[in-house]
């Protein structure tokens, strides 16, 4: 024998064994949960009762006036989870620009789980492996942006030109701290839009043109394909040529740049006589200049990791400011530090050898390379310990800076 | 992994645009409408529906009366509004550019 309860589904009576009655109750429950908030609440409930309460008929008849928990659960499948956000129309007001925008409500049935949806989109740094070259920071870094992919791959050749080098471990570090876009969310916060209807609709027509191309590739002739393979070899040897006729110019460029003399090996010139005292001297500035070089590097790669982590430089908070931005700044300013140090060091060089020889600024990029890895790599390794090497130091600094400015404001305001 | 919860996903925002199609043919209560999308790709349970009809009307592009049934209750007949009708033209030009789009794309 079991129990039977009787309920009213919007008006009418129903008798349900006590299982299925809790079944009925606890999916009841979680359709209220799931619309709180909705001004519809009420009526949708009702609706969903009703239609209930029809299925149930169903199973019913003179003969048979009880429903089982089978039936409710079956009727439960039927039904499916009261979806929240289908109905939870917050209009965005982020209508992504350049769009055809209709109006607010664009994307209030996309969203997957409540909380993606109504919130304000916020924009994020990620790497995005669709179509990147290497890892995807650059396309990242272009989506953030919304630039041209190019544009950023070209301005990271630039830079990594003029930095020699140095921009390439920033890409290293960047690849193992952004993180990568994964998610359909994650890929629309890359874009900093709202995770809606357009997107999704933007992502299909990528998809669907995908598809198109592979269809059209697979149907197209025997003929044809070997047509294209022989295009696309034509055109790797073509772009191998070019590289290579690319990388002798920079070269030449290149030791043209530090030794100011056309790169054409020419002859060694003979040592110019120097007195040993002033080569002595010069050897020693190098040195010490290389070794100023070097520290401000270490403390350069180390400042841009702590802002990758934590998004302060040695503690000190950034003052409203996007972090690609304070990348960006610090590595300006690691240039220009950089600078003229580097300049006196080259001038000097051709005090060491004698001559202007193409293959020593090569050399001495090397240097600076593995200098930087080792940084790199010590930043990696000891990262605690020298954050708080840096904290003391700057502890210790601080005060002495303040010193600094205050006698520097006396002697001003004294001198006027 | 990721491909059917993108069409899912992408199922999702279209469902909209299906629902203003099926109720500008003919007023429909739910259950039609329910009919009408499980013979496509776009089978929906009332779970998901109900909410959709209610945020439509909401937003003034449906709205309903009741009808006595031959068999139960009452139940609420949907049909376009004039503001509803105006969005379902949109989403069908923008619909007919897409597939444009898609096509000169795909060549």
């Amino acid at each position: 024998m079991r129990a039977v309860v009787s309920v009213s589904l919007n008006g009418r009576a129903y008798q349900l064994e006590d299982d299925a009655h809790a079944a009925l109750a606890e999916y009841l429950d979680a359709a209220g949960r799931a619309l709180m908030g909705n001004p519809d609440q009420a009526e949708i409930l009702a609706d969903l009762e009703q239609a209930i309460a029809d299925k149930l008929q169903r199973g019913l008849s003179p003969h048979k006036t009880v429903i089982v928990r089978g039936e409710i659960e079956q009727v439960i499948r039927e039904m499916g989870p009261v979806d929240s956000d289908a109905g939870n129309g917050v209009p965005h007001d982020g209508v992504p620009p350049g769009g055809t925008a209709r109006n607010g409500n664009t994307g209030s049935a996309g969203a997957q789980s409540p909380g993606t949806s109504g919130a304000a989109a916020s924009k994020r740094l990620y790497q995005i492996s669709d179509g990147a070259l290497i890892s995807g920071v650059c396309k990242g870094i272009a989506v953030y942006l919304d630039v041209d992919v190019t544009l950023v791959r070209m301005l990271f050749v630039v830079a990594t030109i003029l930095s020699g080098g140095l921009a390439v471990p920033v890409y290293v570090i960047m690849m193992f701290i952004v993180p990568y876009a994964n998610t359909l969310e994650e890929h629309a916060a890359a874009r900093g839009l709202p995770f809606n209807a357009r997107v999704l609709v933007e992502q299909a027509k990528l998809k669907a043109s995908q598809l198109a191309d592979r269809a059209a590739q697979a149907a197209m002739s025997n003929h044809s394909r070997a047509a294209r393979a022989q295009w696309k070899a034509e055109w790797r040897q073509a772009r191998a040529q070019w590289r290579q006729e690319w990388l002798r110019g920079r070269a030449q460029w290149r030791a043209y740049r530090w030794s100011g003399a056309p790169a054409a090996p020419a002859a060694p010139a003979p040592h110019p006589s120097m007195p040993p005292l002033a080569h002595f001297i010069s050897e020693v500035l190098g040195a010490a200049l290389g070794l100023v070089a070097a520290l401000v590097t270490l403390v350069w790669v180390f400042a841009l990791l702590s802002l990758m982590t934590t998004g302060a430089v040695f503690n000190w908070m950034l003052p409203h400011l996007p972090l690609w931005a304070a990348v960006l700044g610090l590595i300006v300013l690691f240039q220009l530090v950089l600078w003229p140090l580097r300049a006196a060091r080259h001038a000097m060089m051709p005090s060491f050898h004698g001559y202007p020889y193409p293959w020593h600024s090569l050399g001495d990029g090397l240097v600076v390379l593995l200098l930087v890895l080792f940084a790199v790599w010590y930043c990696i390794h000891h990262g605690d310990d020298l954050r708080q090497s840096v904290a003391t130091l700057q502890q210790n600094v601080q005060p002495a800076w303040h010193q600094l400015l205050l006698a520097w404001q006396t002697l001003v305001h004294g001198t006027r | 992994m990721g491909d059917d919860s993108k069409l899912g996903a992408l199922r999702k925002g279209f469902l909209e645009f299906l629902v203003l199609r099926i109720v500008s043919g003919s007023t429909v209560y739910a259950a039609d409408i329910l009919k009408k999308l499980e013979a496509t790709d776009f089978a929906t349970q009332e779970g998901t529906l109900y909410p959709l009809l209610s945020r439509l009307r909401r937003e003034g592009l449906l709205d309903y009366r009741w009808q006595e049934s031959d068999a139960g209750p009452p139940r609420k007949y949907y049909r376009l509004t004039a503001a509803g009708r105006q969005q379902l033209a949109e989403f069908g030009a923008y619909w007919a550019r897409l597939n444009q789009t898609i096509e000169s794309l795909g060549s």
